[in-house]
């Protein structure tokens, strides 16, 4: 049991006692885990720690066998996020990004951005919506902190894959989310774009939530602040990068093996 | 022009106009010059057209669901001949007494014994009516399907084979006796539609023309649709549907409600081919049927607005042309053309034509819509 | 009629040619002297005659007088004065008395019975097959006679029941003396023929009960009727209730065998036609419309090797009863060369792509099914079933045919065999490495194209048994797969793809409850019912019912 350590500052979200099994597999044991408002959060853990899988259950995609997970509302209220389907948790201020960038190929950068705007998203809704001038700025502003706004008119489908990444983060941030779940952002990105993406998930700190799950230890180095270390579903040590780092059973559990696959 | 908004290229207007002219021209040849003239397009020339013109709406209907949202459906026959069966029960009441049997019920219902009209047939004498059903039937199978579907995230070739066992199905209930619907024979010798005698080289002009209102204001709809927020997230569903979902939108509501639109125009569709065709028979539902359709959207072009007209034609041309010079072939060049189309060419002729267009006419890639156009016609002629 | 007639006349040539060209049977010899007697002379001598004609079991009794019944006996006389009775058949005349064929050179009379004498002859006949030496000859002979109730036959039945040894002729010869009884007993013994009955679970007898409990009831309700009477029927009454609910409830039990035969045979029959399609859709992620064609592949092959075995060692002859056993590899060979055809020329192009590998297979199938028609014409061909094939077993009162005995081990068979293959040997496990993840395994130094090739000609081999084993319980044509395709793609959907035993389960299942529905529903409406309940099923286990664990699925 980890005691809970931002009881006393405001939370945005709690996860209490989370078990999930496949055919028999704990992929998620027992699990806390507390988030602070305007935290930048990160978690690191071996393959099959279960970062994923509770990314999958904070976003609706899987539900929990037991334990609660809630979302604090800035009203005091508390929303129950393990009843509810994707669409609805990221219309609470959720937003994800996954491992591999997930965007719309065959829209322009501009639309990308466009539809991911939090607003207009029922059928009807969607059906008359007009853009507004407000709508455009926003999204010219989103671009600029990306990067991309020469490539706005070009189709998602021909950007380079970090440029496919960052306007994945850019289609998070247009959401104007209160949480943004982020699943390993440096991937296949170059020195330059990762240390870029670091300096913007920093940026955001304070004004957002941030969990990031992240495999690069370079890059975990540069954001760090508060790290978790999952193992077999379980949080097994959480601090700062150097008191985890230093850590004998995270040592064992993660680091040693990331060493033993650098040798391999 | 506040209308023809939707066309964002020009090369979609002039399809659209081109549509128009020949949905007025044709039945103009028809009605108003002499059998002798060169220009004459006979009655069963306009009456075969028609059909074309019914076949390329439920293309289109389809391409809704493949080529955009990317819910590659099997069953789109189901809905078609499901509009045909409910326009068909107005048909069959307007036989009247001049059936075989010389009875106010159609001469199946006779010949099964029926003592009296069943229930659910009575409103069908109200053309209105039948309309509404022509619409409601396909609509309310797509809701209900659908919404099983999607709500249990039933997607890709899954669905496509759900909607096959579908339709089949929904087959073997047809070809039932008991199931009020003709059986095996399904409705055919219809006499008057709307008071007017079914025959008549008017009536069959005017049902061209509904035919071609219906496949210009399809056209138009999936064009308007596409410039709006929802046809841009159909296509996104399309290219990643968890990324749509985790933007806050409810795919499954999306995509049920291009479903049952989907459905519906099918319906249309069908409703317009059963007067055209002079009978409906439970083998339009056949699992084959819906595969029908599929090709000719494929072969036009998937997911763009003029390919599954082009294709449904276009097919449909070649399979009379040669069941007429070469029965046995028919089947065999259909399969090899389908064969090479997926293979070579996935995204049709519209798909091949535009990359020709944009690799060897004009290298630097943009919209030149009078030279695409050609390139259209010297392809599809 | 007419083709009764014909197979009448067959089995009366076989007997004859065989009887005739050697020696006359001694036990036929006086068999056929007495028919002549009866034949050619009346009066005593042929009463006589008849009598002792009824001593004797002789198969060529039956075969005269159903002959001289139909008009197919004359007489004629030889040039030196002798009488002949002859037998007309499409092959000629042959004499009676000798079996020999014979040229009558006289005058041809034809010869009929009188009614009396017909009469006579019948129940002879009847009681003819009473003696046969064939067991099931005599159970079906004395079930006939049972069920006529004749009285002049209850003595006759009474005093042959206790010389039957064979339990089940017994059995058989107890129940029709029982029937015999209930009308033509006195009270005591229609008591005890109902419990008798009751005991033996006779469903023929079940009809005759009925009778009796409608006449009891008028009985006990008829007014005028004497209060002894009236005792008697309400304990024959009783009784024959509790003998009906006794018939009742093993019919039922018999039923549910049927049942569960039928849907093991069933599914059986799923399971052949969808278990290569799980391979090539679970395994591969290639939906292969042109199953169905493989299918057919498999059945034009066994009527091919069929035509084969009959033109070189002649139709009925001892190797020819064996084609099917060649049959069944060259199936699956011939099947799966059409499918390495099939990957190499389409498929390859379309991995990970399955709606497309679901069109192009489409447009295979369509190609396949024309070029069949076009090499053996639009109608069904005949596949006729080997002997050993076509007769059937009983076992508590279920029969159960050979042909679907024989499918439901082959299924097992199948199974095992790919179980075996998939587990036990180095391409299983390319296989199974190949489909869990394609580069990993090629980078590992796995032959993918390899893997995949083989893997399909498998799938479609399996294809090619199914279809050959079609054969033999339906028709061969070339849509004959198309009937199935539906029902494999449910099975593969049901079972969870990627997973055979779930594909193997849920034929079962669906072989199951499709049969237990049709008694209930029609064969239509309980297609219909089970093709709805998967489409609800997968409301609750989207996956089926061993969804598929792999994460590259997911999206």
């Amino acid at each position: 049991m980890n005691p809970p350590v931002y009881r006393d500052t405001d939370l945005v979200l709690s996860a209490e006692s989370v078990t999930k099994s496949f055919d028999g597999f704990k992929a998620i044991n027992d699990l806390n885990f507390y988030l602070g408002e305007g935290e930048l959060r990160t978690v690191i853990g071996p393959n099959g720690a279960g970062k994923s899988t509770f990314m999958d259950l904070i976003t609706g995609r899987t539900r929990p066998d037991e334990g609660t997970i809630v979302m604090h509302q800035a009203d005091g209220h508390d929303i129950d996020l393990t009843r509810l389907q994707e669409y609805q948790v990221n219309r609470l201020g959720i937003s994800r990004k996954f491992q591999t960038p997930s965007v719309y190929g065959n829209h322009t950068v501009f639309d990308n951005l466009l539809l991911s705007l939090n607003r207009s998203r029922g059928v009807m809704k969607s059906l008359f919506y007009k853009m507004t001038a407000g709508d455009r700025e926003e999204i010219e502003e989103v671009l600029e902190t990306i990067r991309l706004a020469d490539r706005k008119d070009d189709e998602a489908g021909f950007l380079s894959h970090g440029q496919k990444q960052w306007l994945e983060i850019g289609m998070l941030l247009a959401q104007k989310p209160r949480i943004l779940l982020v699943d390993e952002p440096a991937a296949g990105m170059s020195d330059e774009e990762t240390e870029r993406t670091g300096e913007l998930l920093l940026s955001l700190e304070g004004k957002q939530s941030i969990v990031v799950v992240e495999h690069d230890m370079e890059f975990i180095r540069q954001i760090a602040r508060r790290v978790t270390v999952l193992h077999q579903g379980h949080v097994l040590k959480e601090g700062s990068f150097e008191s985890v780092s230093k850590d004998p059973k995270v040592i064992e559990v993660y680091l040693g093996r990331q060493k033993h696959d650098d040798a391999a | 022009m506040g209308v023809l908004k939707p066309f964002e290229k020009r090369s979609e207007l002039a399809v659209f106009l081109l549509l128009a002219a020949v949905v007025i021209v044709l039945p103009c040849l028809n009605g108003m010059t002499g059998e002798e003239s060169g220009w004459h397009v006979s009655n069963f020339k306009l009456g075969v057209w028609g059909k074309y013109l019914c076949f390329a709406v439920v293309a289109m209907s389809l391409n809704m669901l493949w080529g955009y949202t990317g819910l590659l459906c099997l069953g789109q026959c189901l809905f078609f001949a499901l509009g045909g069966y409910a326009f068909g029960m107005y048909l069959m009441l307007m036989i009247g007494d001049l059936g075989a049997y010389k009875s106010e019920l159609p001469d199946f219902m006779v010949f099964l014994g029926y003592e009296q009209l069943p229930t659910h047939w009575k409103p069908f004498y109200s053309p209105w009516f039948a309309i509404l059903m022509v619409m409601v039937v396909p609509g309310l199978v797509a809701f209900i399907f659908g919404f099983l579907a999607f709500r249990s995230r039933i997607k890709g070739v899954y669905f496509s084979i759900l909607t096959q066992a579908l339709t089949y199905a929904a087959a073997l209930l047809f070809f039932r006796n008991d199931t009020t619907f003709g059986g095996n024979n399904g409705f055919t010798d219809f006499k008057f539609i709307l008071g007017a005698d079914i025959r008549e080289p008017s009536t069959g002009r005017w049902l061209f023309v509904a035919s071609g209102i219906l496949l210009l204001t399809v056209y138009w709809f999936i064009a308007w649709l596409l410039t709006t927020k929802f046809g841009k997230v159909q296509e996104a569903i399309r290219d990643s549907e968890n990324r749509v979902r985790f933007s806050g939108y409810s795919t499954t509501h999306f995509k049920l409600f291009i479903f049952v639109v989907s459905a519906i125009i099918a319906g249309l569709a069908g409703a317009l081919y059963v007067p055209q065709a002079g009978i409906i028979n439970p083998g339009e539902m056949w699992p084959t049927k819906g595969l029908d359709i599929v090709v000719w959207v494929a072969v036009g072009g998937r997911g763009t607005k003029a390919g599954p007209i082009i294709g449904a034609v276009l097919v449909n041309l070649l399979k009379s042309y040669t069941t007429r010079e070469f029965p046995e072939y028919w089947l065999l060049i259909l399969g090899c053309l389908f064969v090479l189309v997926v293979i070579f060419m996935p995204d049709g002729i519209v798909g091949l034509c535009k990359r020709t267009w944009v690799r060897f006419v004009r290298p630097k890639a943009g919209s030149g819509p009078a030279a695409e156009e050609k390139a259209l016609a010297t392809e599809s002629s | 009629m007419s083709r009764f007639a014909a197979l009448f006349w067959l089995f009366a040539v076989t007997i004859l040619s065989v009887v005739g060209s050697t020696v006359v049977r001694a036990d036929e010899s006086e068999a056929r002297r007495l028919l002549t007697e009866v034949i050619l002379y009346d009066g005593e001598r042929q009463d006589v005659a008849v009598e002792a004609l009824g001593e004797e079991g002789a198969e060529i009794i039956k075969v005269v007088v159903e002959a001289w019944r139909v008009g197919e006996v004359s007489t004629t006389t030889r040039a030196e004065g002798e009488e002949l009775a002859l037998l007309k058949t499409p092959e000629g005349w042959f004499n009676i008395l000798t079996g020999d064929e014979e040229v009558p050179s006289g005058e041809v009379t034809i010869n009929r019975p009188s009614r009396k004498l017909r009469k006579t002859l019948k129940q002879l006949v009847d009681l003819l097959d009473l003696s046969s030496s064939d067991p099931a000859e005599r159970i079906a002979a004395v079930e006939k006679l049972g069920l006529r109730q004749k009285a002049e036959y209850v003595e006759l039945l009474r005093e042959r029941v206790t010389k039957q040894t064979d339990p089940k002729v017994q059995r058989a010869f107890e129940e029709a003396l029982s029937i015999s009884l209930l009308v033509n007993g006195t009270v005591e013994e229609r008591l005890q023929a109902v419990k008798d009955l009751g005991e033996l679970k006779s469903f023929p007898a079940r009809d005759f009960i009925d009778v009796l409990v409608a006449e009891n009831e008028a009985v006990i309700a008829d007014d005028a009727a004497a209060e002894e009477d009236k005792e008697a029927a309400k304990d024959l009454l009783a009784a024959a209730v509790s003998a009906k609910e006794k018939i009742d409830s093993r019919q039922k039990a018999v039923e549910v065998a049927g049942t569960i035969f039928r849907g093991l045979s069933l599914g059986s029959v799923l399971l052949l036609v969808s278990y290569g399609l799980a391979i090539t859709f679970g395994l591969m992620g290639v939906i292969n419309m042109a199953h169905g064609e493989f299918i057919a592949i498999g059945g034009y092959t066994v009527y091919l090797v069929q035509g084969y075995f009959a033109q070189t060692f002649g139709e009925g002859t001892a190797a020819y009863e064996w084609y099917f056993a060649v049959a069944l590899p060259a199936a699956f060979l011939v099947a799966a060369f059409f499918g390495v055809v099939l990957e190499r020329g389409v498929i390859q192009f379309l991995y990970r792509r399955p709606l497309e590998s679901l069109l192009a297979t489409w447009g295979v199938s369509m190609i396949i099914q024309q070029l069949i028609r076009m090499k053996f014409g639009a109608a069904n061909v005949a596949v006729s079933s080997p002997q050993w094939l076509s007769g059937s077993v009983e076992m508590g009162g279920v029969t159960m045919t050979n042909n679907r005995l024989f499918v439901i081990g082959f299924a097992l068979f199948v199974i095992v065999a790919t179980w075996l293959l998939l587990t036990k040997t180095n391409w299983g496990l390319h296989v199974r490495a190949t489909m869990q993840n394609r580069q990993m395994a090629s980078s590992l130094g796995v032959r993918s194209t390899r893997v995949n090739m083989m893997t399909f000609a498998f799938g479609s081999g399996l294809a090619g048994l199914a279809g050959a084993f079609l054969s033999q319980i339906g028709n061969v044509g070339p849509s004959m797969g198309q009937t199935y395709i539906v029902d494999s793609f449910m099975v593969v959907v049901v079972g969870g793809v990627g997973s055979l035993l779930g594909a193997a389960l849920s034929s079962l299942g669906i072989g199951m409850i499709d049969q237990t529905l049709q008694p209930i529903l029609g064969p239509v409406m309980g297609k219909i019912s089970v093709l709805l309940g998967i489409i609800l099923f997968l409301q609750f286990k989207p996956g089926g019912l061993f969804p598929s664990k792999s994460r590259s699925l997911d999206d």
